[in-house]
């Protein structure tokens, strides 16, 4: 008899939408089951929205992991 | 995971070069031409600042004012809270062209500017050596100027500039006149060069290459065509040695590249209009 294969459950993300995630309710974030190393990672990236009115934050991640986080920041002179 | 932290975010009492509503005009045989107006901003001890801006806009007399090779026109140029009053052993100027003394040696140049600030003998040898090892250029030691190529002859320069151990390096289009190669590599020079400084030493340069501006700085400070005006400054906090490919690097060589098009189309269109 074939094994059975259950349908993969998409993976749940923050916010963005992208192929094979579904959205979380911002208050829902508890049932990610976020790891400590991923609260860390959103509790930086949370830092870096207060203080960015302009810009682009950049995640770099190596197997699986988020290595660095960069930032540019914009203002504007005129 | 890393944290950047770049010299502007650190607190500072007195910033290494400042300039208030900096108005500076280029003398011309007529009337002097207002080259940049009420230009004010501040560079920390140990940041790399770039001056970005299309031709004409400014950068390389803002430049003349900080080395002390012209006087502001109105407004202030200060450096470690001090008006600005001429050039001074605390800064340096790499310029387009090397400017090396095509009579003398790469180790003699280098020596040469080591006596003239009063280092003695034993010392200036040991200096030479020392950065004519950092910008890998030992095995040219004695090779005179026209026997290197002009991206060994730039990096001689660098090291002329830094030997004397200067507080601030300014570059005025210091890659300008080098090959796409030689220009990358010397970027990558700076970069180390800079990062092994461990936040003693201050950069500013002047460029038009958008690129180069976003590889080698921690801010670029974005101008407007002529009279020169500042646009936007662009904080870049990312680790180094940075390359072009990076994304970060990539995306806001976009945004800036974007700046400047809009910039210099309004710059045109309000020429066609007169």
């Amino acid at each position: 008899m074939a094994e059975r294969i259950e349908p993969r459950r998409p993976r749940r993300s923050i916010g963005a939408m992208s192929e094979g995630t579904e959205r979380v309710p911002a208050d829902d974030l508890e049932s990610l089951d976020l790891t400590d190393e991923e609260r860390a990672v959103l509790a930086k990236v949370g830092a870096i929205l207060r203080r960015l009115s302009f810009g682009t934050v950049v995640l770099v991640v190596q197997d699986g992991k988020v290595v660095q986080i960069e930032m540019a920041e914009k203002f504007r002179l005129r | 995971m890393a944290d950047v932290v770049t010299a502007s975010e650190l607190r500072q009492p007195v910033p290494k070069l400042e300039l208030r509503n900096l108005t500076v005009a280029r003398r011309t045989t007529g009337e002097p031409i207002v080259a940049a107006t009420d230009v004010s901003f501040e560079v920390r001890r140990g940041e790399f600042v770039c001056l970005l801006g299309p031709s004409g806009c400014g950068k390389t007399s803002i430049l003349n004012v900080l080395a002390g090779l012209d006087p502001a026109t109105a407004g202030q140029a200060l450096l470690d809270g001090q008006p600005i009053a001429g050039p001074g052993p605390d800064r340096a100027v790499l310029f387009q062209e090397p400017a090396l003394f095509p009579w003398l040696s790469v180790r003699a140049n280098i020596e040469l500017a080591l006596e003239l600030e009063g280092v003695a003998s034993p010392e200036r040898a040991e200096r030479t050596n020392r950065w004519l090892a950092k910008v890998h250029l030992d095995r040219w030691a004695e090779a005179m100027p026209h026997e290197l190529s002009a991206g060994m002859r730039q990096r001689a320069a660098l090291a002329r500039a830094l030997a004397a151990d200067p507080d601030v390096l300014l570059g005025d289009e210091p890659f300008g006149a080098l090959d796409a190669q030689a220009r990358e590599l010397l970027q990558d020079e700076v970069q180390r060069v800079w990062v092994e400084s461990e936040g003693r030493k201050t950069f500013v340069f002047v460029t038009h290459n958008v690129r180069e501006a976003v590889v080698l700085a921690d801010r670029v400070l974005v101008m407007s065509a002529a009279p020169g005006r500042l646009l936007e400054e662009f904080r870049i906090h990312t680790e180094r040695p940075r390359d072009l490919d990076d994304v970060l690097v990539t995306r806001v060589v976009s945004e800036i590249h974007g700046l400047l098009m809009r910039e210099v189309d309004a710059s045109v269109a309000r020429e066609m209009a007169r």
